[in-house]
């Protein structure tokens, strides 16, 4: 009886809907037709990577000067206001998390996009997506942004844009493309880069 | 030829190649989107945004990734989008007695549609209800399906569980079931 349910179930599920009429594919095609208008798609493949989006996206660039060990409580407040003047990523503090071997640089990134739903940051430090980092919109900037405590060392990472967008950063210092093709942004993090 | 192919056809100018992708896709689309939703409106509108952000973004479909499954993931997003928009759904459905509904459902009519089953797909929770969609209505595996929603495979598994445990008494009232 529970098989027969369930296959009667997905039989039912694949079945076609009485929607989609030529009147309703035309809307679609009338949609596609202004977007292509405007310039959609928007060609990147080709393009140099720190040419891509540059009206969209405002990328990383490490602060100099903010240096110095600090607590957390103490950094934040501050540097974040610092890091949204500037409408970029910066490196704005230390946290001493046990000991002194074991410190996290809070990197803040920021990202413009204001046309997206959904941006998270996806790199070597959060399993590229397994654990996607979604960054917050500013609702009077429309700015996207997030804290990160990383440890340092040099990470890869890259904006994914509404789930179907990978965008490496343009105003990085540094990029690589990886073994599958894509273009990796760099950020090296070190007492020196503080 | 594939949509691989006319992708590069659009890719390189002709715009109107993308025709045959909507051509080829909207039925899929539809049957996933009536479902999610839970009205032709809201479906044609998560549709019509789907397609067109496709469009927009067709220079980073990854070929490693089939372009159905690409643009599932697109369309559930527009879903869960429209659906967060409107709430015509709860107002709707949520007082809906199972009872009052006419089930009944001849030996024929258990081959094909079966309307009942989707108006009890409007009492699922949400996750379910999209999780049961994609693995029935999109034969997606759930490795897909977990690249769509987000969610672990496992999760996934439970959901579409859930879901046919609910279903079934939400339904159990109907006869030949």
């Amino acid at each position: 009886m529970s098989e027969f349910f369930e296959r009667r179930v997905a039989r039912a599920l694949r079945s076609d809907v009485p929607l989609g009429d030529e009147l309703a594919r035309r809307r679609v095609m009338e949609r596609v037709r202004h977007a292509a208008a405007e310039g959609h798609p928007v060609r990147r493949r080709g393009v140099p990577w720190y040419r891509r989006q540059r009206h969209s996206i405002v990328g990383l660039t490490l602060a100099a000067g903010i240096g110095g060990l600090s607590t957390l409580s103490a950094a934040l407040p501050g540097a974040q206001r610092d890091a949204g003047a500037r409408l970029g990523a910066v490196v704005i503090g230390d946290t001493v998390v046990g000991t002194l071997h074991d410190t996290l640089r809070l990197v803040r990134l920021m990202f413009d996009a204001p046309d997206a739903q959904r941006v998270e940051v996806a790199g070597d430090f959060n399993g590229w997506g397994a654990s996607p980092t979604p960054l917050v919109r500013d609702e009077r900037s429309h700015h996207w942004s997030v804290t990160l405590a990383l440890h340092d060392g040099e990470h890869r990472y890259a904006f994914v844009v509404d789930e179907t967008r990978w965008t490496p950063d343009p105003r990085a210092d540094r990029a690589v493309q990886g073994g599958d093709g894509r273009i990796y942004s760099l950020l090296s993090l070190s007492r020196a880069a503080n | 030829m594939s949509d691989r192919a006319i992708i590069q056809q659009v890719l390189a100018g002709d715009v109107e190649a993308f025709a045959q992708i909507v051509d080829r896709h909207y039925a899929r689309c539809a049957r996933i989107a009536v479902r999610i939703v839970g009205n032709r409106e809201d479906a044609e509108e998560a549709i019509q945004d789907a397609f067109l952000r496709a469009f927009k973004a067709l220079d980073d479909y990854e070929d490693r990734e089939r372009f159905s499954a690409w643009l599932t993931r697109i369309l559930v997003n527009q879903c869960r989008t429209v659906l967060a928009r409107s709430k015509r759904r709860d107002a709707v459905f949520l007082d809906l007695d199972p009872r009052q509904l006419d089930f009944a459902v001849d030996a024929e009519e258990s081959e094909g549609p079966w309307p009942e089953l989707d108006r009890m797909l409007d009492r699922l929770p949400a996750e379910q209800r999209e999780a049961i969609v994609l693995k029935y209505a999109d034969d997606l595996t759930y490795q897909e399906m977990s690249r769509i929603t987000g969610a672990g495979e496992s999760a996934l598994k439970m959901r579409v569980q859930r879901a046919f445990a609910r279903l079934r008494a939400l339904l159990q009232e109907v006869p030949n079931v």
